[in-house]
Order: C-alpha cells, then sequence, then structure tokens
C-alpha cells in the first residue's frame, strides 16, 4: 500500500479521536440510565409512598439507616450474595470443563457447540416456568427420574425445602449462563499455540500440570471477565426467583431484586425501594470496581 | 476468507436500513405485521361503524378473563364500537401485566388510558392517593339498584362515592368430588372444618386419596388471600374498621392459623401445597387426586368436562363452604372493576364504555359465553342461565357470604410481610403465635394510633 | 497393541463425556418440547410418561387461534415476533457500529479518560434496572417513545453496548499492533488502520459480538414489559402473559418458548463455526 506521506486531519489525534469514538457509545448509554440514576437516586433520599402521600418528605440518608436494620433486606442481601457467588464458581468449573471437552476433536464438534448456545437463548421466562415444573413435587420431571433410577426413594418437596430449593434455584440459573462462559473459553482454549503444549510433553509435564501452568494462565484474563459480568448478572436475577419459589420457603431464596419490587411495584414505597436498589449497587460497586481495574490492568499489561 | 468483514459489514448497514426503515411506519397506526384477511378488515372497520370525522377514541386495560378463551370480551368490545361510534383500543393480557403497567402509569399521573383494571386490593390505596374519578358524576339515579350489594361496597371509599363498576365478580366456591367422598363413605360434603379433616383422613385410609386437598400456599401474593379466606371462615378479624391491628389479638385469627399449619402436619393438606400456586392446585384437583378444592373459580365446571385437563368429569359438586362452625361459612370474593383514572381526556366516553359493558345484558351475553359470574342478582335466577349452569343455584347461597379483602392503603405491605410470616410458620419454623406477632411487628408504622 | 488401546480408552472417555454435556445441555429443553407437544392431564401422569402416549398440537393450535375466527393470537404473535426481529436487529447492528468504534478507541488509542471510560460503563452494569424503569419510563413518555419501536431500541443499546464494547475491546487488543504501526508509518489515518487492518482481521469476532447483542435484545424482558403495549410488544413479553389469574399457562409458555429461542439457537447452529473462530483472538488477551 505506498502511499504519499501527507498531513494528518485533525481526526487523526489520538485524544481527539478518542474521545470522538467513545463518546457516541458512552452517550447512547447515558442518554437512557444517566437521568433516571440520578433521579431515582435523588428519591431514595425521600420517604415517597403512594399509598401515605401524607408523609412525603426529604428524609436524606434515613432510607438507607433503616435499610441497615431492615433484617428482611439484610436476609436478600446474604441470600443474593450466596446466589451469584456460587453460581458463578459453578459456572467457571462447568464452563472450563465443558470447553476443555468440546475443544478435543469429535465427531459431531461444531454441532455441539452450536447447540451449547441453547439455554443462553431461551427467554428468561421460560426458562422459570420450565424449571418450575420440572421441579414440581408430584407430578414433576425431577422426582420422576431420581425414583426411576432409584436414587430417592418416594417424591420429595423440593422447594419446601430451604437448602434444596437454594440449591435447585442455583443449578437452573447455572444452566441457563454456562454457556457465555464456555463459549469464551473455549475460543480462548483455541488460541493457545500447540508448541507450548509440545514443549511441555517434551519436558515430561502431566496433563494437569500443562493445563495449570499453560492453559489456565492464558484464560484467566477471559475467566475474570466473564465471572465479573455473570457475578453482576446474578444480582440482577429476578424472573426466575420470582416465578419458581416466589422467594419462599419462607424467604430464603428472596433476591434483592425481589424485595425491590415488591417495595416498588407492589407496595408503592418508591423511595424505600430505590434506597434498597442502591445499597445493593454500593454493596456490589466496591468489590466490582477493584476487580474491574486489576482485570484492565492484567489485561493491558499483558 | 478476508474479504468476509467487508461483506459482513455491507449486511450490517443493510439490516440496519431495513430495521430502520421498517421502524417508521410503526410510529403510525397502520400495523406493519403482514395481517391475515381478517385482522386488515378489523382495523378498516371505524370508517364504516361511524362516518363523523372528529372521532372519539378511548384506551382500555384490563385483564383477560380466565375462561374466556374465544374472545367474547373483545367482542362485546366492538360491539360496544359499533352502537356508540367511539373507538377502542384494548389492552388485554395477564393480571400481572396488567398491574405492573397500570400502576407505573397512575403513579406518574399519566393518561394514557381512558380506562383501567381496577382490582379490589388497590381500592383504598387509589382512593388515597386520588387516582380515579368517582363515578357519581356520571351515573344516573339508582344504577347500582340490583347489583349485589358487596361489590358496591366493595369499589366504594371512605367519602361514599363509587369509583369502580365490577366487570369480574370473581367469587369463589367450595367444590368437592361427590364420587370419591361416597367412597370414603360419605354422602354429604363437610359442613365445618372438623368434617372436612375426618373425612379427608378416612378417604386417605381407604387409598381414595392421597390428601384431602391440594393448597395453594406458595409464597407468592395470592398466599395473602388465602389467610384472609381461612380467617373469615374461622370467624377472625385482621383489622378493624379503622385498620387498627386485630389479626394479632383475636383467638380466631390464631386458630385459623393453626388450622392451616395442622392440616399439613396431619397429612389433611398436601405438604407440597407449600410451593403450589392455583393453578396447581387446581391441576391436582380436576386430576381426582384430592377430595376438595375450597376456593375454586366459578368457571370450574366448564373446565371438568376438558378431558385434556380433567378426569373428574361428573363428579365434582358445589358445596357450601365449611366453618369452624355451620354458620360461619364464607368464602372470598377478588372482584376485578372497571375505573376512570383521573387525568383521563375522555371521561364521558369511558364511562359510556363501562356502563355498557357491565350492563345486564353485556352480563347475560359474558355470562352464556363464558360462564362470567354477573354481578346483577336478578341473573341467578334468570331462567336461561340456570339452565344452562344448574349449579349456578348452588352459588346463590355461598354468594350472600362473600367478603373481600382487607381494605387497606397499606395492602402491598400487608402481603409482603404476611406471606413471609405465615409460610414460615406453614413450613414449620415458628408457631402459628410467633407468626402473628412477627406480622404485627413488622406491620408496626402501620398501626394506628390511639 | 497398548499404544492402540488406551487410544481407544481415551477416546470412548471423550464420547462419554462429550454425551454427558450433550444431555446435560440438551435434556431440559427436551423435556420443553416434549411438554409442548402434551395435554395437561398427560403431563400430570403419575408415574411420568417421557413420551406421551397421545402427542398433540393442542398447545400451538391454542396458541394461534384461541380467542375464535377472528385468529387474534395469529396476529399478535406474528406481530412480537417482527417486532422482536425489527428491535434486535436493529439493537444488534447499532450497537455493533458504536460498540467497534468505542472499542478499537480504549483498545489501541492512548487518550486520557480511556480507562475512565470503561469504568464508567461497567459501574453502570451495577444497578439493577429495576430502579431506572419507573424514572425512565416518564422520560420515555415525555419523548413519546413509549410503545414504538425505536424507544426499545433505544433502551437495549444500553444493554448491548457495553457487552459489545468489553468484548470487541479484548479482541482488538489481541491483534498485534505492529501491521498498524507499519501502516501509520506509511501514512495511514487511524481510520485507515481500523477499516484496512484490524476490521478484516476480525470479522468472525464481529459476527460472534452480534449474536451476543443479538440475544441481549432479543432475550430483553423488564424494559419490554413496562414499556410496550401493543405496537412494539416483543416476544418474551407476548410468553409471558400466558398466565391466568390463578398462575402460569405452561403448556402454552412452553410451545411458545420452544418458538422464540429457535431463531437465536439456528443463528447460532449457522455461524458457530465464526462463533469460536470469532472469539478466538478476542479472548486471549
Amino acid at each position: 500500500m505506498p502511499r504519499k506521506l501527507r498531513s494528518r486531519p485533525l481526526t487523526d489525534n489520538p485524544q481527539l479521536l478518542g474521545l470522538l469514538l467513545t463518546l457516541p457509545a458512552l452517550m447512547a448509554i447515558l442518554a437512557v440510565v444517566l437521568i433516571p440514576i440520578v433521579s431515582s437516586f435523588w428519591l431514595s433520599l425521600h420517604q415517597k409512598d403512594l399509598s401515605r402521600p401524607q408523609y412525603d418528605a426529604f428524609i436524606a440518608l434515613k432510607n438507607y439507616l433503616t435499610l441497615l436494620r431492615d433484617s428482611r433486606y439484610l436476609n436478600s442481601l446474604w441470600v443474593t450474595f450466596r446466589f451469584s457467588l456460587t453460581s458463578v464458581i459453578m459456572e467457571v468449573i462447568l464452563g472450563v470443563s465443558i470447553a476443555l471437552v468440546l475443544n478435543q476433536r469429535f465427531v459431531g464438534r461444531g454441532f455441539v457447540r452450536g447447540l451449547m448456545i441453547l439455554p443462553w437463548a431461551m427467554p428468561s421466562i421460560v426458562n422459570a416456568a420450565m424449571w418450575k415444573w420440572i421441579y414440581n413435587a408430584d407430578y414433576g420431571a425431577l422426582n420422576a427420574l431420581l425414583t426411576q433410577l432409584h436414587i430417592i426413594e418416594g417424591y420429595r418437596v423440593w422447594l419446601a425445602d430451604p437448602t434444596w430449593a437454594t440449591i435447585l434455584i442455583i443449578l437452573a440459573n447455572v444452566w441457563k449462563e454456562t454457556p457465555f462462559t464456555v463459549i469464551l473459553v473455549l475460543a480462548a482454549l483455541q488460541a493457545i499455540p500447540e508448541d507450548l503444549y509440545e514443549a511441555a510433553r517434551v519436558d515430561g509435564a502431566s496433563a494437569w500440570r500443562s493445563f495449570w501452568h499453560i492453559t489456565l494462565p492464558l484464560i484467566s484474563p477471559v475467566l475474570m471477565v466473564a465471572s465479573m459480568l455473570q457475578f453482576i448478572w446474578g444480582f440482577q436475577t429476578f424472573e426466575l426467583v420470582y416465578v419458581t419459589t416466589g422467594g419462599g420457603p419462607f424467604s430464603t431464596t428472596e433476591l434483592t431484586t425481589l424485595r425491590v419490587y415488591a417495595t416498588t411495584f407492589r407496595s408503592l414505597r418508591f423511595g424505600y425501594g430505590a434506597a434498597m436498589a442502591y445499597l445493593t449497587s454500593l454493596v456490589i460497586l466496591i468489590p466490582a470496581v477493584f476487580y474491574i481495574r486489576s482485570a484492565y490492568r492484567r489485561v493491558v499489561e499483558m | 476468507m478476508k474479504r468476509n468483514p467487508l461483506y459482513l459489514l455491507m449486511i450490517l448497514v443493510l439490516v440496519l436500513m431495513v430495521a430502520l426503515s421498517a421502524c417508521a411506519p410503526a410510529a403510525t397506526p397502520t400495523p406493519t405485521a403482514p395481517a391475515s384477511t381478517s385482522a386488515t378488515a378489523e382495523t378498516t372497520t371505524p370508517p364504516t361503524a361511524s362516518p363523523q370525522p372528529a372521532q372519539e377514541k378511548i384506551t382500555v386495560i384490563f385483564p383477560r378473563h380466565e375462561a374466556d378463551i374465544v374472545g367474547a370480551f373483545e367482542a362485546r368490545v366492538r360491539e360496544f364500537e359499533k352502537t356508540t361510534g367511539i373507538k377502542v383500543e384494548l389492552i388485554q393480557s395477564d393480571w400481572d401485566s396488567v398491574a405492573d403497567r397500570v400502576i407505573p402509569e397512575m403513579a406518574t399521573g399519566g393518561s394514557a388510558y381512558d380506562v383501567v383494571e381496577f382490582d379490589n386490593g388497590w381500592v383504598a390505596e387509589w382512593c388515597g392517593a386520588g387516582w380515579v374519578t368517582p363515578l357519581n358524576d356520571f351515573m344516573p339515579e339508582g344504577f347500582t339498584q340490583g347489583m349485589i350489594p358487596g361489590l358496591v361496597d366493595l369499589f366504594s371509599c371512605p367519602d361514599g362515592k363509587l369509583y369502580g363498576v365490577v366487570w369480574n365478580n370473581d367469587t369463589r366456591f367450595f367444590y368437592y368430588n361427590a364420587a370419591k367422598l361416597e367412597t370414603a363413605g360419605y354422602t354429604q360434603p363437610p359442613r365445618t372444618w372438623q368434617e372436612f379433616k375426618e373425612m379427608s383422613l378416612a378417604a386417605k385410609d381407604k387409598g381414595v386419596v392421597q390428601y384431602g386437598m391440594a393448597p395453594s400456599w406458595n409464597q407468592e401474593w395470592a398466599l395473602a388471600n388465602e389467610f384472609h379466606f381461612w380467617t373469615y371462615t374461622f370467624g377472625g378479624k385482621i383489622v378493624d374498621e379503622q385498620g387498627c391491628f386485630e389479626f394479632n389479638k383475636d383467638p380466631n385469627t390464631l386458630a385459623a392459623l393453626q388450622f392451616m399449619i395442622d392440616a399439613l402436619k396431619e397429612g389433611v393438606a398436601n405438604p407440597a401445597g407449600l410451593t403450589y400456586d392455583q393453578a396447581t392446585a387446581q391441576d391436582a384437583f380436576l386430576k381426582g387426586d384430592t377430595l376438595f378444592l375450597p376456593q375454586g373459580i366459578a368457571g370450574l365446571m366448564a373446565y371438568t368436562q376438558d378431558p385434556n385437563i380433567s378426569k373428574v368429569a361428573g363428579q365434582v359438586k358445589v358445596g357450601l363452604v365449611p366453618g369452624a362452625t355451620p354458620d360461619l361459612s364464607a368464602t372470598l370474593t377478588l372482584p376485578e372493576a372497571y375505573a376512570i383514572p383521573a387525568n383521563s381526556k375522555h371521561k364521558e366516553a369511558a364511562w359510556k364504555f363501562i356502563q355498557f359493558m357491565t350492563s345486564r345484558e353485556t352480563n347475560k351475553i359474558l355470562a352464556q359465553e363464558i360462564g362470567l359470574l354477573p354481578i346483577w342478582t336478578d341473573l341467578y335466577t334468570d331462567p336461561d342461565l340456570l339452565a344452562k349452569y344448574p349449579f349456578w343455584a348452588d352459588f346463590q347461597a355461598q354468594l350472600s357470604t362473600a367478603r373481600g379483602l382487607s381494605k387497606l392503603t397499606w395492602y402491598g405491605d400487608f402481603v409482603d410481610v404476611t406471606i413471609a410470616e405465615v409460610h414460615k410458620a406453614l413450613a414449620g419454623e415458628q408457631t402459628a403465635q410467633q407468626a402473628l406477632d412477627n406480622m404485627a411487628k413488622g406491620l408496626a408504622q402501620f398501626e394506628c394510633q390511639p | 497393541m497398548r499404544v492402540l488401546s488406551k487410544r481407544f480408552v481415551s477416546r470412548l472417555l471423550l464420547y462419554i463425556l462429550v454425551i454427558i454435556i450433550v444431555v446435560w445441555t440438551v435434556a431440559p429443553y427436551l423435556w420443553l418440547i416434549i411438554s409442548s407437544f402434551s395435554s395437561k392431564i398427560e403431563l400430570l401422569t403419575v408415574p411420568l410418561r417421557w413420551i406421551p402416549s397421545r402427542p398433540t398440537l393442542e398447545n400451538y393450535r391454542s396458541l394461534f387461534f384461541e380467542y375464535g375466527e377472528e385468529s387474534v393470537n395469529v396476529r399478535l404473535f406474528i406481530k412480537s415476533l417482527t417486532n422482536s426481529v425489527i428491535i434486535s436487529l436493529s439493537t444488534m447492528s447499532i450497537a455493533t457500529v458504536l460498540g467497534v468504534f468505542a472499542a478499537y478507541a480504549i483498545a489501541r488509542l492512548r487518550f486520557r479518560g480511556n480507562q475512565g471510560m470503561i469504568l464508567t460503563m461497567m459501574s453502570i452494569q451495577l444497578i439493577p434496572p429495576i430502579i431506572l424503569v419507573i424514572p425512565l419510563y416518564v422520560i420515555m413518555r415525555q419523548a413519546k417513545l413509549l410503545d414504538t419501536h425505536l424507544g426499545l431500541i433505544i433502551v437495549d443499546l444500553s444493554i448491548a453496548l457495553p457487552l459489545v464494547i468489553w468484548l470487541m475491546r479484548s479482541y482488538f487488543a489481541s491483534i498485534p499492533s505492529e501491521l498498524e504501526d507499519a501502516a501509520r508509518i506509511d501514512g495511514c489515518t487511524y481510520f485507515d488502520a481500523l477499516f484496512r487492518i484490524v476490521l478484516p482481521l476480525s470479522g468472525p469476532g464481529l459476527v460472534s459480538v452480534m449474536i451476543f447483542a443479538f440475544i441481549a435484545s432479543w432475550n430483553e424482558y423488564l424494559y419490554a414489559f413496562i414499556y410496550t403495549n401493543i405496537n412494539a410488544k416483543t416476544l418474551p413479553v407476548l410468553i409471558g402473559e400466558f398466565s391466568t389469574k390463578l398462575g402460569l399457562e405452561y403448556l402454552k409458555i412452553a410451545a411458545a418458548g420452544v418458538l422464540a429461542s429457535l431463531p437465536p439457537v439456528f443463528l447460532a447452529l449457522i455461524f458457530q463455526r465464526f462463533i469460536i473462530r470469532g472469539l478466538t483472538a478476542g479472548a486471549i488477551k
């Protein structure tokens, strides 16, 4: 491509061009969220109960202080944290394992890889309804399968047991979300040069060692991105739990999103609901920012 | 391969253009969908219906009636358009969707809707917030005469004015499987909860069914309805006229909750009920897995005839709801009404719509077509309807005992706290007394001041 | 011989693992398909029949033809399908165009605010949409965007864009910058470099990111649910409405869910080669 040297246009200045290229995207995002974020934050500093308009007032941080003593909210925060963290850990382990297997050569590999997107592509409301019915105590497929395989003696009421309800909801979430990790990791795996493994084999390294020393370090940036996104999405899960357990048994699977929904849309306490959402965001914001910064740095420096 | 991206970009741009150009017509009222002939016919009806140029148009939103699989409501709406020349934009979907669309619109003072769904659970709240228009300004003298009085009361606000006219008289009834009950050795349905329990256990012993009932006691909104229902049939109170707490002081309320807990413990009620919604409870009854459906919808009889969902055709009868004592029989009514938002710009037309849709004539047509429960007392003795629905004779006695949910401006909070504490008690994690005390604690900010 | 049998065992093991993975992925969906061809009473049978004795098309029929001769449902279904396609494709296209530029700048250009940009985008994602729904509702109403395709596209963009930027950025970062450096010495502008060097190398990556953006918009529920009514209702919202006062109508949801998940899955099957290849470079660094 022989070209004459010519003076570069003004738009080729990295500072100017950088802003020029990123601002449209940033503005597209901010156009939607900026005002709502500001106004709902402002709302969170008010008592604004549509059912009791006579008490509406600016109350500064009182909503937040009340939240810190609201045991049901605090419980939901813990439930959500446990839900997201367990989901992410399982998604990473499963995602990496599945990706490792699908990275081998076998008949129908392309088809199986394409199929992986299926759970991810299913609308979440359908996913929720499907699991609700699978877990049904009297007519569900889970009980039928486990009894026919003689794993359990008789039918169980899975979702009435706090431990099982928690596990099964996480399982349903993991089923739906894992493909995202699989596809990202699978891609990362394919980019690892084969000669790295060759060299390791010559050195007599076991498969486990070469996974630990070659594969894992090379896919870890992807895993960081994937797990962070999954963790955030975990905090925003709603339909799955709303439909399958409604937060039950006795609020042991109640996520913060369910609390926000009940407070805002059912009790019409907009100020308190907003405060709830912001406190939740704050709780994940702090670890997430550290995480993003470290992930970003690693990615940039590699 | 290297050229691929350029093609892709071209495709991208093409797609973008197609998509954006497809967007444009959507803003105009003409539907973009490749409509079938019937669809086009429908969108072109207005010109034939009304010649005048300045045609009034109202937007109406209410949920689908669960029995309305033939589009009977929509047909009535089109009939209304034809007779009055007012165009109706009709939005029908499920209850939750309607609620979550109507509430933000009302809360933010919008005027998108002219007639909205007005659920009985919202009455006190909406009256307090001034979201709805009093209908007394529009309705003719004696409009409510002949209407079931309870329905008028439920949609009247403290100012004594009427704010909603019921379109769906959703009163629940006690259904029992007479054939199975007879196998268990009983010819008459239970009159008290004690008998209810005995019959259930006897049927269980004889292997007729595993459980007397499959309750819908999942931790969700409707669990508060169940709490009301059982409390009423035990003669208990939830709140008094001023909204002051009674539930934590009334021994009958305690007895009701205790009965619910015991029913699960003693095998009268299916423990799976802790995870069931009303649809699943109904499924179990229609399949013949249970003897009783204490709170079934009015249209249930039609379902029993459908072999795709039922194995109990000809076995089901309607009885009076049992009570702690026979005289305490009570049932829940969960009516839904039409109301006019305070900000509507077409109140006159909206009122005409309400009047048309809730008239005796429309009520009767809908009753005949989909078994809608009328709001007019005399329709229950209408010979045409009785010929089609002989079991309505059994509904009669129960209708007079029908009661609504508590009228509270903070009903949403009441539900939120109640379902959590009651569910915990039902699961055996706390006693009935603890549950009621915890409810009082959780709702403390709403307790009336002395 | 020993080598051969060892190889055979490892092959066998591999296929067993693949089968387990396929079963795990497909089994629940298969059950959804079976449900969608069953009647309610069949589904309630104990012990459960895995294959319905009398398969029925009733659920699909009721999806389309309930509500009598007017066939309101066909109209509704086709309309929301069209809406979903329009909205998802538009979101995908716009998000890809804007996202590619932004990702390129963040990956390649040294400018102030670079890191702040990506931190902002990520922090915004932390705020649960459920709390933004009502304030945004008021804005959308004032802008007359409620129940329009455009309104939903704008909203969906705020979800799809960060995803596109995040993935494309790591993708661009993995393409060696030597080529561009050389080109720039030849006098290419950054734009030239992007269009002549970086994009041609990242076509497959583009495809995979586009699919993720498409699905993100296709399955978006909360905003679509509150902001659409008649004109712009999307397929997931329509599916969510298959419920009565008593609860969800599982069979109709199953039938509609099977249909609704087909377009993204076909897309994925067609482009799976690109997805894997496309993300290859993008994910590595």
